[in-house]
């Protein structure tokens, strides 16, 4: 056991810092969370500076480094109170560990480098928790994917430029093995996406209806049939808080509101307890980017259900750090509309993406603790 | 970075269990406070967790070093889990601090030989060693005396009332005060030097509770599997499974915490292991009281009995809690730095 930067780890921290410091004299980096333009911005940079999806092989636009990378990079930036890095090893890794040649080299440079946006086209109108009812399907002819259905939920939609899709195509078999999992170009004809927006008041989410649209056969991600497979795969890493630089998100809120709060205590305009009270918040980040270090330091390939024991202690930290946010505005919470409010918002989602608080504790009872399915 | 346990430190771990095992199958709960065993090891018991080095793993009298806090954090996890009746605990606290405030070897000694039996000395509210005879003796089982670590020297006192409070496993006493302490003038006192105790201490009843969330929490775990009501076993159910998935969620979230505050005992500055130590203890404390009030509620009516083993491990729990500051305590520590 040896916690310790290696000389390697060193290195890359300081280059990051660097990066960071020179960055942040030419450009603006405390633009709001639903400013999409400049977290594209952002993420273009950072992907071009060499900080995104560190841990891919380099022949896909990675670096090539161990996962734990991916856990400094979230603390550095956190650190420096930058903005958190792009949530897409979901993507990657579905694209990498079960995709073609030819559908990686054509696809991983784009998302890594943060050029193509990309989406997840699972939830459907009738099927959420339920994942594996879902109706959309894909009837396959020859060389073509003939795709109608609908999605919904779908993040990032509305500027995405790829859509991993999961749909129906093998109408005979039981629910789960009849999924395949394929990528759509987003500007397909056929496609009509409308937005949705969150109680935030951000316009991130969107329904997608695919109506007659066709898919080559060669964007399938892994076999037919196999899209239950790749699915959960893909799951698994949407549930790691660092793959998704929540850790990094989370660590940025507290130490800025640490900071300001610990300023008003000493000028005698809030009271000691409020900082105890988000101390304590703090206590559980500190435990969350532990485990997350354990985990990243101890995982091979797949974090496969270690991914839904991460999530259910990251969905309890975010939930408590920004109630405890939101409450130390006191009342001009409610007063005037603030960053705080809909941060605060945002964070009842964390138990309900990527799979919910409840799905997450089945997968938990059932995958590691043996207890028995009903 | 490295988060794992050696092949060494995983074969330690699992000759402690078997050890701490066969010492907890000897104590006999009773089935009232009327019956149930003393925690005092029997003098056998006694020798074979002395012979089993346990005592020594942070005395570097023999010059091979001493163990890491890592591996005194495995042990006493493994006492926590069987709730191991026997002041082990106790001694290292007290070895450690004999250590780190640089008593003579020759007061060591036998110490870690298990020759000699002395209890560490808290203040009455169990956060920090204590420095003056306001004081309340810790994990006193069938030892002779106690020691307090004052400013400058140490004081052996005699005990009286050495008795279970909450806890049916480790003994708390008194100091008596009206015998004239020994003297032995100490060397080190600093604040660095207060730090590193206190973040031993914490990591280490950090490591017990972790134990104890465990030990708790697989024995409810084998409950929800085979008790059967409806026609099916009650673990079936998702309003049981959601409550073992929480449970072991802050099992995990501990035991990252643990590890990770025990390395820094031995490899960070004492001021930097200290705030991971109150961080890991703040977590651990409040995790585990849940996690046992939660093994109770799987274990139904049984959970609420003294026939049940599960309030020897939530007795066991509070005291741990205590010990050293709980978590609000800790938070207000943390807030204040």
């Amino acid at each position: 056991m040896d916690y310790r930067d290696s000389t390697k780890v060193t290195e890359f921290r300081k280059e990051l810092r660097a990066w960071i410091a020179n960055y942040r004299h030419t450009h603006d980096i405390d633009f709001s969370p639903s400013d999409f333009d400049s977290v594209r911005r952002w993420n273009r940079d950072l992907a071009a500076a060499g900080y995104v999806a560190t841990s891919f092989p380099v022949q896909y636009g990675g670096r090539g480094l161990e996962p734990i990378f991916d856990a400094i990079v979230n603390l550095e930036l956190a650190s420096a109170s930058a903005p958190p890095p792009p949530p897409i090893a979901h993507y990657a890794h579905s694209i990498a560990d079960f995709g073609s040649e030819e559908l990686k080299q054509r696809l991983l440079p784009g998302m890594l480098n943060c050029t193509e946006p990309w989406c997840q086209g699972f939830s459907e109108p009738s099927a959420g928790s339920d994942l594996a009812s879902l109706k959309t399907s894909g009837v396959i002819e020859g060389d073509t994917i003939l795709v109608n259905g609908q999605k919904i939920w779908t993040s990032g939609a509305m500027w995405a430029t790829w859509c991993l899709l999961l749909a129906r195509t093998e109408p005979g078999e039981p629910r789960h093995r009849g999924l395949s999992m394929m990528v759509v170009d987003l500007s397909s004809p056929g496609i009509d996406r409308r937005p949705i927006t969150l109680s935030t008041g951000s316009a991130e989410f969107a329904e997608v209806f695919f109506d007659g649209v066709e898919v080559p056969v060669s964007n399938l991600v892994g076999a037919r049939g196999q899209g239950w497979a790749v699915a959960m795969h893909m799951l698994s890493f949407e549930r790691g808080p660092a793959d998704m630089g929540w850790t990094g998100r989370y660590r940025r809120a507290l130490e800025g509101a640490r900071a300001r709060l610990a300023e008003r205590v000493q000028a005698g305009e809030a009271e000691a307890t409020q900082l105890e009270r988000l101390v304590r918040a703090g206590i559980n980040l500190q435990v969350l980017e532990w485990q997350v270090q354990r985990t990243l330091a101890t995982r091979s390939l797949n974090p496969g259900v270690q991914g839904s024991i991460d999530k259910l202690l990251a969905t309890r930290v975010e939930q408590e750090l920004y109630r405890v946010l939101a409450d130390l505005r006191g009342a001009d919470l409610v007063i005037k509309p603030s960053e705080d409010f809909n941060a605060y918002l945002y964070s009842r989602a964390q138990s309900i993406y990527g799979g919910s608080q409840q799905i997450q504790r089945n997968l938990v009872a059932q995958r590691v603790l043996g207890l028995p399915r009903l | 970075m490295d988060a794992n346990l050696s092949e060494e430190q995983v074969a330690f771990t699992e000759v402690a269990a078997d050890l701490a095992a066969d010492l907890a199958a000897r104590w006999r709960r009773g089935r009232s406070p009327d019956t149930v065993d003393r925690c005092v090891p029997s003098p056998d018991d006694w020798r074979k967790l002395v012979d089993a080095g346990w005592l020594a793993l942070r005395s570097d009298d023999d010059g091979t070093g001493i163990g890491t806090c890592v591996d005194v954090c495995l042990l006493v996890e493994q006492l926590g889990y069987h709730a191991v009746p026997a002041p082990v605990l106790g001694t290292l606290l007290l070895v450690e601090q004999l250590r780190l405030r640089g008593a003579p070897p020759e007061m060591v000694a036998p110490l870690v030989s298990g020759q000699v039996r002395m209890a560490p000395v808290l203040t009455p509210d169990l956060r920090s060693f204590a420095l003056d005879t306001d004081a309340i003796a810790f994990d006193t089982a069938g030892a002779t005396a106690c020691v307090l670590a004052a400013a400058t020297e140490l004081r052996t006192y005699s005990m009286t009332g050495s008795a279970t409070g909450a806890d049916l496993t480790r003994q708390l006493a008194s100091l008596d005060v009206a015998q004239v302490p020994t003297g032995t003038p100490l060397a080190v006192a600093s604040e660095e030097c207060e730090a590193a105790m206190a973040a031993f201490a914490l990591t280490v009843v950090s490591a017990d509770l972790l134990g104890v969330m465990r030990g708790a929490f697989d024995h409810a775990l084998a409950h929800a599997k085979v008790r059967e009501q409806f026609g099916v076993p009650i673990g079936s159910f998702q309003a049981i499974q959601h409550i073992a998935a929480e449970c072991h969620v802050s099992i995990e979230a501990t035991r990252s915490a643990v590890w990770y505050s025990a390395w820094t005992v031995d490899e960070l500055s004492a001021h930097e292991a200290l705030s991971a130590a109150r961080t890991a203890k703040a977590f651990a404390s409040s995790a585990a009281i849940e996690v046992v009030e939660a093994c109770v509620q799987i274990l139904g009516g049984i959970g609420i009995t003294w026939e049940s083993p599960a309030h020897v491990w939530q007795r066991r729990a509070h005291l741990d809690r205590m010990l050293f500051g709980d978590e609000y305590h800790q938070g207000r520590m943390l807030a204040a730095a």
